[in-house]
């Protein structure tokens, strides 16, 4: 009766991950999508990783995800962040061109057996609460889960100026018939918005008066496996700013923006605002930095990252114009601010199943995201928890100790969310723990149970720990010394030889100096010194995350009425009630839950507990 | 769980305290302390307290086994001597065996967790998890830990401002802003040394060697025992209307802003034929004579009866107080007018005695009486800013000056309450141009 055992709606970074991901559990997989040539579309700019973003794209990449491969199949400019600070915050950002992305999440796609379907969903299978798969445009598909990924395309529209365009980007039109179910299923729905600058002929634009950023040498990868044989042809990007006249221009059209007219609803993120917004809200800053993106290594497109905007497409002429380097700019496409619903967070498990409508999960920015990258990962984990229901296996939930994908997953379904959300590093209380450099090693061995990576990949992995704990083991604590050059350069005595990891521990020792490395374990050495220097921090975390594990995955029965708990305040009471957080340890992350009033949710389910005994 | 103890009886004077200890693994610990291996349970024994050769105290012990304990786990009782000092090292003891001090309402709720007290019961038990003085700290003056509070709180937000400059240098680097300069090490530095300060004020003669001793004195059924009472904060005296209820002294300890006094409850004085009680009276006498204040309790504006006290205690420090102001009309001369019943006017009192044991002796601002718990806590969060400061100085990566920086914010946690990361990003984003 079932055609498929899990149907994708979408085709973005959500619904491809979801669906690889049900293909490498061996499950049956159809993916609906609007127009099957979009699939795996940077809608945004075209870049992947950053700050707190490359760690996902690795953690999905050591789960066997495809993002982090076709990255580096159409990279054309690689960077690392944060090269100043140490190992846990340093991250990679790709800079992509735009079709040869999407090729290589095409082709990925189409090595496996997923099902395309190229028809617009306008309705959902219910039956008492139960989601039985999607009706399309054409036909109906039975499928025993169900995942919405639909990104800005529910209810979406587009704002430049006062023109209004129906749409969740430009040159496809939004899903309105599944929107409307949405809001008669009385799902909590909300609106968001976000924006996107004007897309520029990269021959208009006069480089030579701004500042060249050139890639890293040597070339770095995203990807830490299957990485393909060798780098796309790097490009530069290039940095110019907006200067005093263009602050001029934008203030006397800010009337005309879509966003300052009172026609969008939906809330932006803070940490992306338009460039009306930063013009108006930081006027002592006379100049805002434009990153000069290409779109391409063939293509004559820039993004330029910085202007997002909502102006009328005369006045974001004018100020482009005003842009050094920009005078004689051929806009291809202009600015626009884009609104659509999404489905607030907190009505989901931790599994990203829906708590009201059974078998039916979401994920990406339905759930109010932004980011490639985040919904990326939330594709991957309900692609998998999907598939773990029909298994009968766990749910599969990443600890927020564990994964910037826990943090991102836990945060969403506790707090929710007042804007779209995006992944920063000061997100994860357990930052130091988190690398991108050592996502294989916190997850790779997770990912091998479930089968969503290879026996081949797994026993590779196992080989080179093995290796590095010999290294450990073998070199660094045999080779005694009796002297190391300190952090002033000096050299100091020991009074008895040590090895070399003892000085490792050291904190006054120089440990690029301490030990001469090869080509062939430079790499060890590297990552050595890295986790001896957290390790004292790393331990004091481990004894308080032990501390509260048992407390931490204490379920909270979905129908704890928090009214009759005596000595909760009515605020927390209120929030609690909002939220519903479905486990002690989300609900203890709720901001102004005291551990007392953690104390006292713990008492009413034991009370419940007890009475249930006794019933 | 892990192992807890608290002390079970007021922290003052008396002749025997209880300490409480309860835990997974609480009776390893038992041969660290006392001689001999085996502690068979449910019995009681009188042993040699003593930690790395020092002897603490002879006391009672009784060690109970999992699951028949209070709270269900295995648990043991220690009775001592009441001494101030004696306490003190037996905290110090359990700290070096690595327990933590329970936070209020702990046992009551591992016992319910495990079973051991019933429904009923358990609803006594939010009152107690929820109040944030239940054990006994002498003064549960709500303003006084207001005030406390409120200075820690802005010494959260400094911490928090701090954070802002060092989490937006690390999420936001690749954006044209200066986050901080020099400055944040000025800052860091500053914020040292004050809130050393405010420790150390805190903290010092929090269990003062130097007796102040108090004297309560008045007509009979004034209300003494009442007004005692209300300034220690628990039932420590019998109180009846009945007048010549006390008859004898009562003393006890009480702490106020970082001063700790000895402090007595006499019986009243009038025309009386009782020998228990004259004995009362004849002792409350000679207690005046060892006071260094003297505290005159009266129901009634009577100036011959405030005279016949004062001119009592000769040249000893007097301090006239009108009881049940919540009856009488505040007027005559008196220093100060109280209600022992609802509470009214202590405050008052209390900064009274205060000055004037205090007078001449500098304020410097930070007078407050802590519990360990929290004294534990602001070295905590000094450790870490030193260390932060440390890291900085060393030109250390930034990501340890975070992370030093967010431990020490998260001891202030539970003054303070909680800063959840989005508010952090939130002060960033208005604080700083953020965003491509």
């Amino acid at each position: 009766m079932y055609k498929f055992d899990v149907v994708v709606v979408g085709g973005g970074h959500a619904g491809v991950e979801a669906a690889h991901a049900v293909y490498r559990l061996g499950l049956s997989c159809a993916l609906v999508t609007l127009n099957k040539k979009n699939i795996g579309q940077m809608s945004c700019n075209p870049a992947i990783g950053g700050l707190g973003k490359s760690h996902i794209v690795r953690e999905i990449g050591a789960m066997g995800g495809i993002m982090p491969i076709a990255t580096d199949m159409s990279g054309i400019q690689y960077r690392t962040l944060n090269t100043r600070k140490g190992d846990a915050v340093q991250a990679l950002r790709v800079q992509c061109d735009r079709d040869l992305y999407k090729k290589a999440i095409q082709k990925t796609i189409k090595e496996t057996d997923i099902k395309i379907f190229d028809e617009e969903v306008v309705d959902l299978i219910v039956d008492k609460n139960q989601v039985h798969g999607v009706v399309t445009s054409k036909q109906q598909l039975k499928a025993k889960k169900t995942i919405l990924t639909t990104g800005t395309f529910l209810n979406g529209k587009m704002y430049t100026g006062n023109e209004i365009n129906k749409g969740g980007r430009l040159g496809d039109t939004s899903a309105i018939p599944l929107s409307k179910r949405l809001y008669d299923l009385k799902l909590p729905m909300g609106r968001l918005k976000t924006g996107t600058p004007a897309r520029i002929k990269l021959s208009s634009i006069d480089v030579s008066e701004m500042e060249i950023q050139p890639g890293e040498k040597p070339t770095p990868w995203m990807s830490l496996y299957n990485r393909p044989k060798k780098h796309q042809r790097q490009t530069p990007c290039y940095i110019t700013r907006t200067n005093k006249k263009t602050h001029k221009i934008i203030e006397e059209n800010i009337h005309l923006s879509a966003m300052f007219s009172g026609n969008i609803s939906g809330i932006g993120p803070r940490y992306c605002p338009s460039i009306e917004d930063k013009v108006s809200r930081f006027r002592d800053k006379d100049s805002h930095q434009i990153f000069i993106e290409p779109e391409g290594v063939n293509k004559d497109l820039v993004y330029p990252n910085g202007i997002s905007t909502s102006l009328p497409k005369k006045a974001q002429e004018e100020f482009i114009y005003s842009i050094k380097g920009l005078k004689n700019s051929v806009i291809e496409e202009y600015g626009y601010a884009v609104e659509y619903d999404f489905i607030d967070p907190r009505s989901l498990n931790i599994n990203l199943e829906n708590k009201k409508l059974k078998n039916f999960y979401q994920a990406g920015q339905i759930n109010g995201t932004t980011g490639y990258e985040e919904a990326a990962a939330q594709g991957l984990i309900a692609g998998i928890n999907a598939a773990a229901k029909i298994l009968n296996q766990k749910e599969f939930v990443l600890k927020r100790s564990e994964a910037y994908i826990g943090v991102l997953v836990d945060d969403l379904t506790t707090h929710g969310i007042t804007e779209p959300y995006r992944m920063f590093t000061s997100r994860a209380e357990h930052r130091l723990m988190l690398s991108q450099n050592n996502a294989e090693q916190r997850l790779l061995r997770k990912a091998f149970k479930r089968g969503l990576v290879s026996e081949q990949r797994y026993n590779e992995f196992i080989k080179n720990e093995q290796k590095y704990k010999n290294f450990l083991t073998e070199t660094l604590s045999k080779k005694k010394i009796n002297s190391f050059i300190n952090n002033k350069n000096i050299n100091i005595k020991l009074d008895e030889k040590k090895s070399v990891l003892d000085l490792l521990r050291r904190t006054d020792a120089n440990k690029e100096k301490v030990f001469k490395t090869n080509p062939s374990n430079k790499h060890l050495y590297q990552r050595a010194i890295t986790e001896h220097k957290y390790q004292g921090y790393i331990k004091k975390q481990l004894r308080e995350i032990k501390k509260t594990e048992k407390q931490e995955n204490k379920k909270i029965p979905n129908n704890i009425d928090y009214n009759t708990i005596a000595g909760l305040s009515n605020e927390v009471k209120e929030k609690l009630k909002k939220t519903q957080p479905t486990t002690i340890g989300s609900a203890s992350r709720m901001e102004g839950v005291t551990p007392a009033a953690i104390n006292l949710i713990l008492i009413q389910i034991k009370k419940r507990e007890a009475f249930k005994q006794n019933a | 769980m892990s192992v807890v103890f608290a002390l079970a009886t007021p922290p003052a004077k008396s002749a025997i305290c209880v300490f409480r200890v309860s835990g997974d693994g609480c009776h390893s610990a038992l041969s660290k302390v006392f001689s001999g291996d085996v502690f068979p349970p449910n019995r009681f024994s009188v042993e040699t307290l003593r930690y790395k050769n020092k002897i603490i105290d002879r006391v009672g012990l009784v060690v109970f086994g999992a699951p028949k304990s209070y709270t269900g786990e295995d648990s043991f009782e220690i009775y001592a001597h009441g001494s101030l000092a004696v306490m003190s090292n037996i905290v110090d003891v359990f700290k070096e065996l690595g327990f933590e001090e329970a936070p209020g309402g702990e046992f009551t709720k591992r016992a319910f967790l495990n079973d051991k007290i019933t429904l009923v019961e358990a609803e006594a038990v939010s009152d107690l998890v929820d109040s944030t003085d239940d054990r006994g700290v002498v003064l549960s003056n709500k303003t006084l830990f207001g005030e406390l509070s409120s200075k820690v709180v802005s010494f959260g937000e400094e911490i928090d401002s701090l954070r802002v400059g060092v989490e937006a240098e690390i999420d936001f680097s690749d954006e044209d802003n200066d986050y901080f300069d020099s400055s944040l090490m000025l800052e860091l530095s500053s914020l040292i040394e004050r809130f050393g300060l405010f420790v150390g004020a805190c903290i010092s003669k929090r269990v003062g060697d130097e007796k102040n001793n108090i004297v309560l004195v008045g007509p009979v059924n004034s209300g003494k025992s009442s007004v005692f009472n209300r300034l220690l904060g628990f039932e420590r005296a019998i109180v009846s209307s009945l007048p010549g209820t006390t008859r004898d002294m009562i003393g006890s300890e009480l702490f106020y802003k970082s001063n700790s006094f000895s402090i007595f409850d006499t019986a009243g004085v009038r025309e009386t034929s009782d020998v228990v009680e004259k004995q009362g009276i004849d002792i409350s006498m000679s207690e005046v004579k060892n006071a260094d204040l003297v505290l005159g309790v009266f129901e009634k504006n009577i100036p011959d009866e405030i005279d016949y006290f004062k001119n009592m205690c000769d040249e000893k420090s007097f301090v006239s107080v009108l009881n049940k102001s919540d009856l009488n009309k505040k007027e005559g001369v008196f220093d100060c007018f109280v209600s022992a019943k609802t509470g009214e006017g202590f405050s008052e009192l209390k900064s009274i005695i205060e000055n004037r044991f205090n007078s001449g002796v500098k304020d410097d601002g930070y007078d407050f009486l802590i519990k360990e718990r929290h004294e534990n806590l602001f070295y905590s969060v000094l450790e870490d800013l030193e260390k932060a400061k440390a890291n900085l100085s060393k030109k250390e990566s930034l990501e340890l000056v975070a992370e030093d920086l967010k431990n020490a914010r998260s001891f202030l946690d539970e003054v303070v309450g909680k800063k959840f990361s989005d508010s952090l990003l939130g002060d960033i984003f208005s604080s700083f141009c953020i965003g491509k």
